[in-house]
């Protein structure tokens, strides 16, 4: 079972990346292996951590450890647009929400004439993301 | 000028405090089986029928896994939202409160605190929502894992409302606790999304309860005892149909001597903006049934989820 989502890119303007889990993260993480596709390895790694962050918020993660997506449904997204614009955009705060160890393998691939992917296993602080996302109103808080 | 704002501000607080939404209590508790598994059952005399029951507190005496799962649940829920009783702290309290109940004698005639069976019965350790976990450890040569399984359970329906389970990774070096603490971490999410599903639901239908109607053994009235010739039954089926949310009720069962109402769907809030709980639901009952038919009843309640009618006294 692996989801495949459209990678938002600078060559392709879609989201196009896999995301599964790979094991249970420290508190407050969830540790997910992303795959990202671009047309260079440069462009593919780029979109890695964009991809991680994304898919914990609106796909939910599959595998043996399968969460469902922060965001509670995908529609969040639209609702949203401006701010996840902005939320993704190239310094946008997504990135304060993602440990990348650089010193992690990570698998490259050729798949097509012009298009590569690349694998990573990367954390995203889940916890930190939710309530940032509640306090601004964007996702509904849990609990009573 | 001074004291009348006093009372003024003093009003207000008090309203406010009144209208403050009642939240369920949730309690983590250990299945049935685990705690037969374990050893950690008593046994008591109900009426010559020998029945076993759990005993929490020699559990959270003895076993030091069961502390550290209920206890990482306790933190992570809590940080999610949904603040825990906790079953050992209850327990305590129950034990405190029984012994103070034992020693409290009247200063004038030295009588001392009326409590009926029921009352002894109904001192247990509960909240409106269950947390019911179970794990087993398993063994396959030098590799562990854990096979985890958390259930929410509604007290009062019965039902289960969110659950979590599965087997973790096997591992050659990771010791029990450690395999435990990752399972409560790896499932909590996902059960805390189905629970907040479950409040959402109520917020949007009503909240679920049930209702009983009983008949005190008096021989003066049952529930097909006539009143300008509609039988009391269909009178309080009426009434349910009236102030139920969408009409949303089931009948499940009933005789001349009691009706059972399941799927009750009653308003969350009351008029005055206080939350609306089974025992306020049945006290309008009971004061439509004594304004209209001067028919005298009793209420009595299970926690939020539940309340029971008793006909023909107090």
């Amino acid at each position: 079972m692996t989801i495949v989502f459209l990678s938002f890119n600078l060559f392709s303007q879609e989201w196009h990346y896999e995301i599964n889990c790979a094991g249970t993260g420290v508190q407050g993480t969830y540790l997910v292996e992303v795959t990202s596709y671009g047309k260079t390895v440069d462009a593919a790694m780029a979109q890695m951590k964009k991809n991680a962050v994304h898919g914990v918020l609106f796909k939910g993660i599959s595998g043996k450890c399968s969460q469902k997506p922060l965001a509670g449904k995908a529609e969040v997204e639209n609702e949203n647009k401006a701010f996840f614009d902005k939320f993704f955009s190239a310094n946008g705060d997504y990135e304060k929400y993602v440990i990348d160890d650089q010193n992690t393998n990570m698998t490259v691939a050729k798949v097509g004439k012009r298009e590569y992917k690349v694998t990573k296993v990367i954390s995203v602080k889940k916890d930190m993301l939710r309530k940032d996302l509640e306090k601004a109103g964007i996702i509904k808080a849990l609990g009573f | 000028m001074k004291r009348s704002i006093f009372s003024i501000i003093l009003f207000c607080f008090v309203l406010s405090l009144s209208a403050q939404e009642k939240k369920p209590t949730i309690m983590v508790v250990p299945s049935d089986v685990w705690c037969n598994q374990h050893g950690y059952m008593t046994t008591f005399d109900n009426q010559g029928s020998v029945q076993k029951v759990p005993d929490y507190k020699t559990a959270l005496q003895s076993d030091a896994d069961l502390l550290l799962v209920i206890g990482a649940i306790n933190t992570l829920m809590a940080d999610r939202g949904f603040p825990l009783k906790n079953l050992e702290s209850t327990l305590k309290s129950i034990e405190q409160r029984m012994a103070e109940d034992n020693m409290t004698v009247s200063k004038t005639s030295g009588a001392e605190l009326a409590e009926s069976p029921l009352d002894r019965l109904r001192r247990t350790a509960k909240a409106d929502i269950i947390m019911q976990i179970t794990w087993t450890v398993n063994t396959t040569g030098p590799k562990k894992s854990i096979t985890y399984n958390l259930q929410g359970i509604d007290s009062y329906t019965d039902k289960q409302i969110a659950g979590a389970q599965g087997t973790g990774d096997p591992s050659f070096t990771a010791e029990i606790p450690v395999l435990l603490q990752e399972a409560v971490v790896t499932h909590m999410d996902n059960f805390c999304f189905q629970l907040q599903s479950y409040f959402d639901d109520l917020v949007a239908k009503g909240r679920e309860v049930s209702v009983d109607v009983r008949v005190f053994d008096t021989g003066e009235m049952d529930l097909e005892t006539e009143f300008n010739g509609v039988e009391l039954t269909e009178i309080i089926d009426e009434w349910m149909n009236a102030n139920t949310v969408n009409h949303i009720f089931n009948k499940s069962d009933a005789s001349e001597n009691y009706i059972q109402y399941e799927q009750v769907r009653i308003p969350l809030y009351k008029t005055n903006g206080a939350t609306m709980d089974a025992e306020s639901f049945v006290r309008n009952l009971r004061t439509y049934l004594r304004q209209e038919y001067q028919i005298q009843s009793k209420v009595m309640t299970r926690g939020l989820g539940r309340a029971i009618l008793v006909i023909g006294e107090k």
